[in-house]
């Protein structure tokens, strides 16, 4: 049986429709990627993955029951938005509160270790930095060692030592029983963490299916020099390699050479057919 | 299915959390003791009669203080804070939750309304015996059971920035249109005529009776009538909410 089920998954607010005839399964041991511009529809279709909101066509299931039901909520862990926090209670209570609830929960001194939270854990909430908000925050939806994790923007606010942390972390908990979702901006995100990527646009899937079929279908690159007029050269290639090699070989003079990945928006654009 | 244990872990988080917070844990357990302190006491030394009633009007004060602000500010304010849609994907149900805010309502009355009840035993000639004083705690405990939904009315039907005045205004007339201050027979005419009809009245009512051995049935058929009442709005409003946040 699959772990999340979507089907045909329809939300609208009055007139406005942010999930339109979503569909997916997620079975155990994927680590899955859910990508998509702001507006995409990422926010309600995690909103009713952990039950607080209900679709309006449609439904979704955690292991065969309602994702508000006690024995779906118990099978995931998720996170709080940072900004939320009880002010007058310590990192490690807010972490002990979490683990509480569930029926074997991680060991708290472990995971407070595994957060960079062990020196904080007598600080109070409101005393906490941004970026320490946003790794209790984390450290909250593995507390109950859950075998689904759901994270909404993991990354986002997180320094560069944090997010490598929390990479790590992230491919230590997927595995044999472990499942985990996460919605990111970043494509770089996902193309490295993840097994599978669904992308998200206007609440409708427009891609869902492995990272290397993701690059195939939007791989190209951005190659970008200054040639020697001084002007800047853009040109998006399926192969920067070839490309670059063909510059070297017809001896075109160039400088402060770039070659990037299309950033979402690029695919973005691509994806909405618009030019890119 | 509540959890015992759940009910532990939650009354032990809004514990902690409240008795962080002086603002909070000052107001609710020593004012009354104060009031009766300063506007009880003086009366209630005159005779044992007196003394009684001062203890009961001022320990329903504490108790409808304490389940007020426990129920309406306590959930107004977590049903604000972007924590509650975090608090909600734990899997834990809402009766649970309401069963550690009643635990911690029956701490702080405990808190409250003993102060007032160790101060009338040591400095008033109070009569009760010790089947009234039993009674007297059953009927305490049971009288707050209105109030515990007029506190989620106010929680559900205000913005959750207006509980807290809207609670404090609430609290403060009623005790005193419902003599809990000062005797119902020496109140203002406007507030003599209001006074039977509102629900801390009738708790004193139920707690008076103790002593007097009167008027228990009647004030026990109008509090549940007030509960019945109350939680129908209590109802509406935790729906109303509930399809405008989670539908």
């Amino acid at each position: 049986m699959s772990t999340i089920t979507f089907s045909h998954v329809g939300k609208s607010y009055g007139s406005t429709v942010a999930l339109d005839d979503v569909s997916f399964e997620i079975q155990t041991g994927e680590l899955v990627a859910l990508l998509g511009p702001n507006g995409a529809g990422k926010t309600t279709a995690i909103e009713i993955l952990l039950g607080l909101r209900t679709p309006s066509d449609g439904y979704a299931s955690i292991g065969g029951e309602l994702p508000r039901s006690l024995p779906a909520r118990r099978r995931i862990g998720a996170t709080p938005q940072t900004t939320g926090f009880p002010d007058a209670l310590r990192v490690r209570e807010l972490v002990a509160f979490a683990a509480a609830h569930y029926p074997a929960p991680v060991d708290i001194d472990a995971l407070l270790a595994a957060f960079d939270l062990t020196d904080l854990s007598a600080t109070r909430a409101g005393d906490l930095s941004g970026g320490q908000q946003r790794r209790v925050a984390l450290a909250l939806a593995f507390a109950g060692d859950p075998e689904i994790v759901v994270l909404d923007e993991p990354t986002t606010g997180l320094d560069v030592e944090s997010r490598r942390r929390l990479w790590e972390q992230l491919r230590a908990n997927t595995g044999a029983r472990r499942t985990t979702l996460f919605t990111t901006h970043y494509l770089e995100e996902a193309e490295a963490l993840a097994t599978r990527i669904i992308v998200l646009v206007e609440g409708r899937i427009r891609f869902d299916g492995a990272p290397s079929e993701f690059r195939a279908a939007f791989g190209h690159r951005r190659v970008a020099y200054v040639d020697a007029r001084g002007e800047r050269v853009v040109c998006d290639c399926d192969d920067p390699d070839a490309y670059v090699r063909e510059l070297v070989r017809n001896e075109v003079p160039f400088r402060d050479l770039l070659v990037t990945q299309p950033s979402f928006e690029d695919v973005f654009l691509h994806l909405t057919g618009a030019a890119s | 299915m509540i959890s015992p244990r759940l009910i532990g872990v939650h009354a032990g988080s809004i514990l902690r959390e409240l008795s962080r917070v002086p603002a909070f844990i000052i107001p609710t357990i020593l004012f009354p003791a104060m009031f009766y302190t300063i506007f009880g006491l003086p009366y209630a030394r005159t005779s044992p009669q007196a003394a009684d009633n001062v203890l009961c009007a001022f320990v329903a004060f504490a108790v409808v203080g304490v389940t007020l602000f426990q129920f309406g500010v306590g959930i107004a304010t977590e049903r604000g804070r972007p924590w509650e849609r975090y608090v909600r994907t734990l899997p834990v149900d809402a009766e649970t939750r309401l069963s550690a805010r009643v635990v911690v309502a029956v701490v702080f009355g405990m808190g409250a309304a003993g102060l007032v009840a160790v101060l009338a035993r040591t400095l008033t000639p109070v009569s009760f015996d010790a089947v009234q004083w039993l009674t007297f705690a059953l009927y305490a405990l049971a009288g707050a059971v209105p109030f515990v939904m007029l506190g989620i009315v106010v929680a559900y039907w205000c913005p959750p920035r207006a509980a807290l005045p809207v609670t404090n205004i609430i609290y403060l007339l009623a005790s005193f249109a419902g003599g809990l201050w000062v005797p119902p027979e020496e109140l203002p005419r406007f507030a003599a005529i209001i006074s039977p009809y509102l629900p801390t009245r009738q708790y004193a009512n139920l707690l008076w009776s103790i002593a007097s051995g009167h008027g228990e049935l009647a004030a026990v058929a109008a509090l549940c009538g007030f509960t019945v009442v109350f939680m129908a709005l209590a109802t509406i409003g935790y729906r109303r909410d509930e399809r405008a946040r989670y539908a």
